[in-house]
């Protein structure tokens, strides 16, 4: 399942790209994270607990980081483990200072696989949809509070 | 519904002149013996089976349609109290060789496991096993069994598994597919130069279902470390051909693998393919040194097991002559066998033993292909290959008949095999024993009130409704000669077909009959006893048929079991046999004791006695003391045990590899169904709103279970034609793993159903029957003709899919133009 989009901040680069690369900062955007681990600056672990809306999916999801253009462009690998739910995640995002602020271009390849995954791309579609607003909306205030 | 009666003995033995019983049983439903115990909830299913320390066997599965497996981490599974043990792939490729495949290359490359090694090729494909105390403990021990993949694309569609840089599945096979094979018989050339018309169709598609048998597969296997000896008690229904694939596999002869089965819920073929979840329990069982159960979760079963051939068929062309004669067609079959070859790639050629479909055409080309998918293995399935072949036979029937404005009904009366020309000897050498497809389509319209059809569909308009009437004439073809299979691998040295009874008299004269078979609710024990009663000149409740099967009765042979249409040939052609016996070696007892000659003996009401003097009789309570108990001073040259065992083979040659010609089946049983569908063009939900069933089996002998039969088969049709398909998403994902999202009929689904039968004795039988398990197919053919007859006053829109679930008919009216795009006509001569 392939989603995108693009995302404006009223933030220079250089802010954007601070937040988007530190693993706490992220952390606080990811929905119902629970706890959080940095091991080295390319590899970090989150425990969440998806909202779904038939009961929380709670999920151990290990980042790594696999490319990086400071600050115009990242990729980011996430393989998400849970109960009935394996989540294979490749996302990246391009930054471009725009009129004052920066236009973030944002794409992301989601496979999920177990009894989850047999919900089919009709149902997971409009939740994964959801997550990423949240996602987005939260990364925006990290943003405006950012130093 | 046919009420039930008793049946007296005086009643039962309704003496001719000819002094034998008419037909005895045969013909009447004598309540069935197998229905006091199941309706009592006595019935012993494998799960019901107990035993003291048994382990529960629950599988650890792949989330992933297509993964290498990097590492498998049991600690935290093992370190649970109450856990027994585990199994790997490791393990399973260090103890057993690969199973037998009967294919050639590719194929015959593909290594198949009874656990996945290195890399999973299906969701859910099984990766380890946990054996704990209880079910439950060992499901969640397996929850705790952690398994790193790493993903690989995944193969969904068949039409692309060829396709350059697809992933392969099988690297030792070097390809992704399994088997093909050209066939082509009779002037194939010469008829499309002499038709007036060939009508092209691109692109058919046979949907993925199976059959959804109440219970699910299970096993309980103990091992006897002594002897080296494992019992498998199992619902498996075809135990000659596990046996085949186990001993090998597992290093072991086959006697050492004792097969019992008693009650079985269901098969349908579904449990054919169950060998490798048996060689697992083997080898828990004798790793554990205690007895091992595991039963099959309904959404294990679904994402795993016995998938039904799902089957394309590309660039069809056909030649039809202006009158309507059809002349021969030509095809490409693309069939998906999922992720191993567990039966296939025998589907490859049992299709053939139709090739013809119920028609005289007699120029045939198929090219047949067969691919692996990153999807559930495919096994037989009610109907196998046979269904998908009858039903790409009556779509182009329909068709033909829609593009070039012809009566359904007609093109099949002017095409079908007639009465006079049985037995038939189709292009590829199938002998159809006998039928009258004809006189059924009659009979069948007269269920349904053709007559009143127009009147019918008017009436439906005027309730805003799409009124449509459709045909499905299927044969079920019985009794294989597994010889077929060398046209598959001219290697296999598979050949015939056989099945054992045995009949014994015991020392108190009570009449005891083993069989080979492994019913799933046909009612053997019933049919088999009736049989029996009218050769030993008892009733069926003087005889005692043990329930199951069990290897240690030593009534089997290679092809035991119950599948693919036959007890009523092999199962009762044995049961027969080992009467006759008995009887002949009764009479040979009672000709000593009563001193006079076997000819002027006879058995009736429980006695051997003389014809001319019914007084002079001799008890079968008394024959069975003398051989057993009380032997002293009989001649010494009297060869009687009053113990039969008959091995039934049919009368089959070695068909012809190299032309693929040859005599493939028995007999042939046909149904014709006809079923009337309204549709409501707003949303493209319809409702079959009347149905008739028409079955010719030869001889009955239990109609009631016929009945029953036709009626089961018809819901499985049903279902198939619009609710149930198995739908993977592209990474391999089933959709539609259980039963909410698999929508199997419910007796609220089911159309009132009206029955009709003729009965045309089969020439080659003993008892004149025909099997008759697998001929439901035709409700799929009769709703996909109807959906199109409803639909032909909205652009004529082309049925082109074995499954018409609502939103496809909703886009077929939307845009007829879509599916009209796959068929073209091109005319020719005078019909220009």
């Amino acid at each position: 399942m392939r989603v995108e989009g693009e995302k404006r901040f009223e933030a220079p680069r250089a802010k954007v790209w601070a937040v988007l690369n530190s693993p706490e900062a992220m952390a606080n955007t990811m929905p119902g994270v629970e706890g959080f681990e940095v091991q080295d600056d390319t590899h970090w672990t989150a425990n969440v607990k998806i909202p779904l809306g038939l009961g929380g999916l709670k999920m151990k999801i290990n980042f790594e980081k696999l490319e990086e253009r400071e600050p115009e462009y990242a990729e980011l690998s996430a393989k998400g483990q849970g109960v009935g739910a394996v989540m294979n995640m490749q996302t990246s995002f391009e930054l471009v200072e725009a009129d004052g602020g920066t236009n973030m271009k944002w794409a992301a390849d989601v496979s999920i696989a177990g009894p989850v995954g047999s919900m089919g791309q009709r149902v997971l579609q409009p939740i994964i949809n959801q997550q990423v607003g949240n996602v987005l909306r939260s990364l925006e205030q990290q943003i405006e509070a950012a130093p | 519904m046919t009420e039930t009666h008793t049946v007296s003995p005086e009643q039962a033995l309704v003496v001719e002149e000819t002094g034998a019983p008419v037909r005895g049983f045969a013909g009447q439903n004598v309540p069935r013996k197998e229905d006091k115990r199941l309706v009592q909830g006595q019935g012993v299913f494998v799960d019901d089976i107990k035993r003291h320390g048994m382990g529960y066997a629950h599988y650890v599965r792949s989330p992933y349609g297509h993964a290498n497996i990097t590492a498998i981490d049991l600690s935290k599974a093992e370190a649970l109290p109450g856990v027994y043990g585990t199994l790997t792939g490791e393990e399973v490729a260090s103890l057993t060789d690969p199973f037998f495949q009967l294919s050639t290359p590719p194929g015959a490359h593909i290594k198949d496991y009874a656990l996945a090694v290195g890399k999973v090729r299906h969701v859910g494909e099984p990766v380890a096993i946990v054996v704990a105390e209880t079910r439950e403990l060992a499901r969640d021990a397996a929850d705790l069994v952690e398994v790193s993949y790493e993903p690989l694309a995944a193969v969904v569609d068949a039409r692309h598994a060829l396709d350059e840089g697809v992933p392969l599945l099988h690297d030792e096979a070097g390809s992704n597919m399994s088997w093909s094979s050209e066939f082509e018989w009779g002037d194939v050339d010469g008829a499309f130069a002499e038709a007036d018309h060939v009508v092209k169709i691109s692109e058919l598609h046979f949907e993925r279902f199976n059959s959804t048998p109440l219970e699910c597969d299970a096993a309980l296997v103990e091992f006897n470390q002594g002897t080296g000896q494992w019992t498998i008690h199992t619902n498996n229904q075809f135990p000659g051909f596990a046996a085949i694939m186990m001993g090998p596999a597992m290093h072991t002869g086959l006697d050492k693998l004792r097969f019992v089965t008693q009650d079985i819920g269901g098969g349908f073929g579904n449990k054919i393919t169950s060998h490798p979840q048996l060689v697992a329990c083997c080898l828990l069982a004798r790793k554990l040194n205690r007895p091992i159960n595991w039963t099959e979760w309904r959404t294990d079963f679904h994402l795993t097991m016995s998938h039904g051939n799902e089957r394309w068929f590309h660039d069809t062309e056909v030649a039809v002559k202006a009158d309507g004669e059809l002349l021969g067609f030509r095809t490409k079959a693309l069939d998906d066998a999922g992720a191993y070859l567990r039966y296939e790639p025998l589907g490859g050629i049992i299709w053939a033993q139709v090739t013809p479909g119920c028609y005289r055409w007699k120029n045939v080309k198929l090219d047949f292909t067969q691919v692996v998918t990153n999807k559930a293995p495919c096994s037989p399935n009610r109907g196998y290959s046979r269904m998908q072949h009858l039903w790409f036979t009556e779509r182009v029937i329909d068709i033909v008949a829609s593009e070039l404005d012809l009566d359904p009904v007609e093109v099949r009366k002017r095409n079908y095999i007639k009465a006079e020309e049985m037995p038939y000897t189709t292009p590829n050498g199938c002998i159809y024993d006998s039928g009258d497809y004809g006189r059924m389509l009659d009979v069948g319209l007269e269920l349904i009130g053709h007559a009143g059809l127009e009147a019918r569909r008017a009436d439906a308009k005027a309730r805003g409704k799409l009124l449509g009437l459709g045909i499905g004439s299927t044969l079920d073809s019985g009794t294989n000669n597994f010889g077929q299979s060398r046209m598959i691998n001219p290697e296999l040295q598979f050949s015939g077909n056989n099945e054992v009874a045995t009949v014994k008299l015991d020392i108190f004269g009570e009449v005891v009959v083993t069989l080979g078979t492994t019913p799933q609710g046909q009612g053997h024990e019933t049919t088999a006893s009736m049989v029996v009663a009218d050769i030993i000149g008892v009733t069926p409740d003087d005889v005692h048929v043990r329930a199951g099967h069990d290897s240690y009765w030593n009534s089997h042979a290679g092809f035991s079991g119950t599948y693919a249409s036959q007890f009523a040939v092999t199962g009762l052609g044995a049961v027969k046999g080992a009467a006759d016996k008995l009887a002949g070696e009764i009479k040979k007892l009672g000709s000593v004791i009563l001193g006079c000659a076997i000819d002027d003996l006879e058995l009736a009401e429980g006695h051997v006695r003389m014809k001319a003097n019914p007084e002079a009789a001799l008890p079968l309570m008394a024959c069975g003391a003398i051989i057993n108990a009380n032997n002293a001073g009989l001649p010494e040259d009297l060869d009687v045990t009053l113990n039969a065992r008959f091995v039934f083979r049919p009368n089959f040659e070695v068909p012809d590899v190299e032309k693929k010609y040859g005599n493939l089946t028995l007999t042939y049983a046909a149904q014709i169904h006809l079923a009337v569908v309204e549709i409501d063009p707003e949303t493209g939900v319809y409702e079959v709103v009347d149905y008739a069933a028409v079955d010719d089996c030869g001889n009955r002998i239990h109609p009631q279970i016929v009945e029953g039969q036709v009626m089961g088969a018809t819901a499985h049709a049903l279902g198939a034609a619009t609710h149930e398909a198995f739908t993977y998403d592209e990474d391999g994902n089933l959709l539609t793993p259980n039963f909410y999202d698999y929508h199997v009929p419910h007796a609220m689904d089911m159309p009132p159903l009206k029955t009709g039968y003729i009965e045309s004795p089969s020439p080659f039988t003993a008892l004149g029957t025909k099997g008759m398990g697998e001929g439901g197919g035709a409700g799929i053919h009769a709703v996909c003709s109807a959906l199109q007859d409803a639909l032909k006053e909205n652009g004529k829109p082309i049925i082109y899919d074995s499954f018409n679930p609502y939103h496809r008919v909703w886009e077929l009216l939307s845009d007829p133009e879509a599916s009209r795009s796959r068929v073209t006509v091109e005319s020719r001569g005078a019909a220009q």
